[in-house]
């Protein structure tokens, strides 16, 4: 018993490291440069710069926990937040006419996705791959590479700009879609049919859940989500016709940071959440003290590695453990009537656990 | 008797084992162990999952150190424990269930790999190493060219490969004991008899060899005797000679089975109503197979693998595909690739690949419980935890999980028996119609196997059919009213009531051509 409340509260140091990260952050930095760092408008700032790489984290996360892997959101993000100023300007659309059918082409694309992935059986990893650099063509087409102007109209820029209790707000819009997505990945059987999806696709066929319609709803929804954050995009910062891309890796490294917080080995929004703006604060505040380009990236990456990393030693640490202590439980034989067992055939002297 | 040991002029034990205890937490693994194997002497140990086996064969090997007070002595010099190179000094070798073959590499490598290339300047002498390693081939009694890859070999030359290479002289250590752990456990039956061979060899050699094994049937057919292990204690040595079978199975497991069989045989079958009707089902290896199982009725499938035994359950269910045929339930057909579809009419099926294919390890036990059904949970746009928890709790108490009260204990730290546990309880919360078992105790302890074998009989009395596909004859011996025999494919035996025996299931199975065991 002792060994387990131990346990728990390593956990716990595990699962909170982000905040404490956080506060250590926040402390440094404000004592470093106080009248910088610590205002009101640095918190400001910081939430509605980082809300449309969070919406495009979100994007990330909802197929990556059915376990399949959407690429395509980096260009999805450019073509919607291109679309929706090019139709506004060049083709004189309405601002809301506009709005849907940019995120509406971009569901599209997320079904699309889908169908390739469920239907054609291609490896999610390398059908959103390809359909990035189709995307990125096709946006190529449609604009001739020349940036369309953004729309001069004052209820297009309220749309995300508007202040709200200090906050501009897209921050706000943020806090909505992470609130719905929670509810809908931990509160819902359709969340706990993804996440079971994602777990062990066979074992969830198996228990009655249609991992292919799910899988199929997480990439549509992706397609759906990343469109939107395409709109807030044009609305807050004006077309551009690179910024997607640059937006995609971040994405992928909130959420396989944040699955190290809070529900440790599960994708889960409020870590993903955290995990974006504790490493958005740390660019903020080494900006405020050096000011060179490459800093973004560097802090990026390396926290990313680093993160995950410590997270992967501390299982297997935790997993090399528990055997011993449990031996006369863990004694385990294999199939009895099995023909010929993988790790007859892989043969490597290692015996490793099943699973 | 440690005198006859020290006594250099009588033929000594290989090995000794006196009053050795192990004891990790709770009760002992090992409790006062005694054993002697002579040289050239086949012995048997058998025991069920979470006997003392392994604990015992790990502190043999150096791995664990027991409890202070007792002692090994191999051919006369004491183990020092928890050392491995003592072990190996003293002649111990150990041949484990995963035989650490590299598959790519020939055999002449694996064999060297372990011992060293001969060489010189550095060199590999080739035509030495060949003549060595088929040397060591020939010592048990194989004729393989050292030059095939160990992927290219049949199961049974693969296990024969890293006999030879335990055996392998090294150093000029002669080798005394030779331990095999389980090293039929994942052999095609029609592979046992080459490598019962190759053990006979390494015996007729002066080697004693400790045969530990799950299949009864090599107890009588290989050893001179056998010692059998339950709940960490040493029940019985014997010689193989005066037993039979059933006192086996009862100092294996004690009246267990026998009291399944009683209760078995006091539930009121419905045969004449089937629920599940299979007719000319044509499946991966099955062809046009046939079956009813009505309410209350346990019909147990029976076959060696590759007969399509254990195929069968997937492929009713929907796991596996079908080519043709009807599955229905209660007259209702099943759509042949759908789990959803056989679960709405009532159909519940738990595989026989627990960890890949019965459960989501990354959910807790309380998730893989509801995930099967969760509509009771869902109200209010809100799935209700406190429902999911006192549920999960009612059957945790019910099944007697352990540890108790872990609901939100991720499944990939219980022990298998209480994961089969859960997954037992995950299909009985659905009130199967039809339940489907596929290897339902394997690889489980033995009270957990009891409590398994409780709720298969209650599943059947509450008015399910239940189908039991396992490669274990003796539990479906106990547990079926009728058994199904397949062979190739194809259905060759209908065993009922008194007809069901494990001699009448083994020999069906195998057929009157095939006669492996003699």
């Amino acid at each position: 018993m002792a060994g387990k409340r131990s346990r728990g509260l390593s956990l716990g140091m595990d699962r909170f490291s982000g905040l404490y990260l956080w506060a250590l952050f926040i402390l440094i930095f404000g004592i470093w440069k106080p009248h910088l760092f610590l205002t009101q408008n640095t918190l400001h700032s910081v939430a509605s710069q980082e809300a449309i790489a969070a919406m495009l984290a979100l994007a990330v996360l909802v197929p990556l926990a059915a376990g399949q892997f959407d690429l395509a959101v980096g260009s999805t993000i450019n073509l919607s937040a291109i679309m929706v100023a090019w139709l506004q300007t060049t083709q004189h659309w309405g601002m809301w006419p506009a709005m849907v059918v940019s995120i509406l082409v971009t569901t599209a694309i997320g079904a699309f996705n889908g169908f390739l992935v469920v239907r054609i059986r291609i490896n999610s990893f390398i059908a959103t791959l390809g359909m990035a650099t189709v995307i990125a063509a096709i946006q190529s087409i449609v604009t001739g590479q020349s940036q369309p102007q953004p729309p001069v109209s004052s209820a297009w820029n309220e749309l995300t700009q508007r202040t709200v209790f200090g906050f501009q707000i897209v921050f706000l819009y943020l806090i909505i879609l992470a609130f719905v997505i929670w509810w809908a990945l931990e509160h819902t059987p359709a969340g706990r049919y993804i996440h079971a999806t994602g777990g062990n696709p066979e074992a969830a066929r198996l228990a009655g859940v249609q991992v292919d319609r799910w899988s199929w709803i997480t990439l549509t929804f992706s397609g759906f989500m990343a469109g939107l954050a395409g709109v807030m995009y044009s609305s807050l910062s004006g077309p551009s016709l690179t910024f997607g891309q640059s937006l995609l890796l971040p994405a992928f490294a909130a959420t396989f940071l944040g699955s190290t917080q809070l529900k440790p080995g599960r994708l889960n929004v409020w870590g993903t959440m955290m995990a974006v703006y504790v490493l958005a604060t740390g660019v903020q505040g080494l900006e405020y003290v050096t000011g060179v380009q490459w800093l973004n990236n560097m802090f990026n990456g390396v926290a990313l590695i680093a993160a995950v990393g410590f997270a992967g030693w501390r299982q297997r640490s935790a997993a090399t453990k528990r055997p011993r202590s449990e031996e006369p439980l863990a004694e385990e034989s294999p199939p009895g009537g099995v023909a010929v067992p993988v790790v007859q055939a892989g043969g490597l002297a290692e015996p490793s656990p099943a699973g | 008797m440690i005198g006859s040991v020290r006594s250099g002029a009588q033929p000594r034990c290989a090995l000794v084992v006196e009053g050795l205890s192990k004891t990790f937490a709770g009760p002992p693994a090992l409790d006062r162990f005694d054993l002697e194997v002579a040289p050239g002497e086949i012995h048997a140990l058998v025991g069920e999952n979470g006997s003392g086996k392994s604990t015992f064969i790990k502190i043999l090997s150096g791995y664990h150190t027991p409890d202070p007070g007792g002692r090994v002595v191999v051919d006369g010099e004491p183990l020092d424990f928890g050392s491995n190179e003592s072990s190996w000094h003293l002649g111990c070798r150990f041949v484990h269930q995963d035989l650490g073959l590299v598959a790519n590499l020939s055999v002449l490598d694996n064999l060297s790999l372990h011992g060293g290339f001969p060489t010189r300047f550095g060199t590999i002498r080739g035509r030495t190493a060949v003549a060595e390693a088929r040397r060591d081939l020939q010592r048990v009694a194989l004729e393989i060219d050292p030059l095939t890859l160990v992927e290219e070999l049949p199961p049974a030359l693969k296990t024969g490969v890293a006999v030879a290479r335990a055996l392998r002289l090294q150093d000029a250590r002669p080798v005394k004991l030779l331990v095999l752990d389980e090293p039929t456990a994942t052999l095609p039956e029609n592979q046992v008899e080459q490598l019962l061979a190759t053990v006979r060899t390494v015996a007729a050699n002066g080697i004693a060899v400790l045969y530990v094994t799950h299949r009864l049937d090599e107890v009588f057919e290989l050893a001179s005797n056998v010692t059998v292990l339950r709940d960490g204690r040493k029940v019985a040595t014997r010689t193989t000679a005066s037993l039979d079978r059933r006192q086996l199975v009862s100092l294996l497991v004690g009246t267990e089975l026998d009291e399944v069989k009683a209760a078995s045989q006091d539930i009121h079958t419905r045969a004449d109503e089937p629920i599940l009707r299979v007719a000319d089902l044509t499946a991966g290896p099955i062809r046009g197979l046939s079956f009813e199982a009505g309410a209350g009725e346990i019909v147990g499938v029976a076959g060696i693998t590759g007969s399509g035994r254990d195929y069968l359950l997937g492929a009713l269910f929907g796991a596996n595909p079908r080519d043709g045929g009807v599955v229905a339930v209660s007259g209702d057909p099943l759509a042949p690739f759908s789990p959803r579809r056989s679960m709405e009419s009532g159909m519940g099926y738990l595989p026989g690949e627990r960890t890949s294919l019965a459960a989501i390890m990354s959910y807790s036990a309380r998730e893989n419980l509801t995930l099967a059904d969760l509509q009771p949970f869902w109200s209010r746009l809100h799935l209700h935890t406190k429902s999911e928890t006192a549920e999960t709790r009612t059957w945790f108490e019910r099944l007697r999980v352990r540890p108790g009260g872990a609901f939100e204990a991720q499944m990939s730290t219980f022990s298998g028996g209480n994961q089969q546990k859960l997954i037992f309880a995950k299909w009985l919360r659905r009130r199967p119609k039809v339940l489907l078992l596929d290897e339902p105790t394997q690889g489980v302890d033995i009270g957990a196997k009891a409590e398994l074998h409780r709720q298969v009989l209650a599943a059947a009395e509450g008015g399910a059919a239940v189908v039991v596909s396992s490669s274990d004859v003796d539990e479906l011996v106990a547990l079926c009213h009728r058994v199904i025999v397949l062979r190739n494919g194809r259905l060759v035996a209908l065993l009922r009531g008194e007809d069901i025996t494990v001699a009448a299931v083994s020999k069906e199975s195998l057929g009157a051509g095939e006669e492996v065991y003699q």
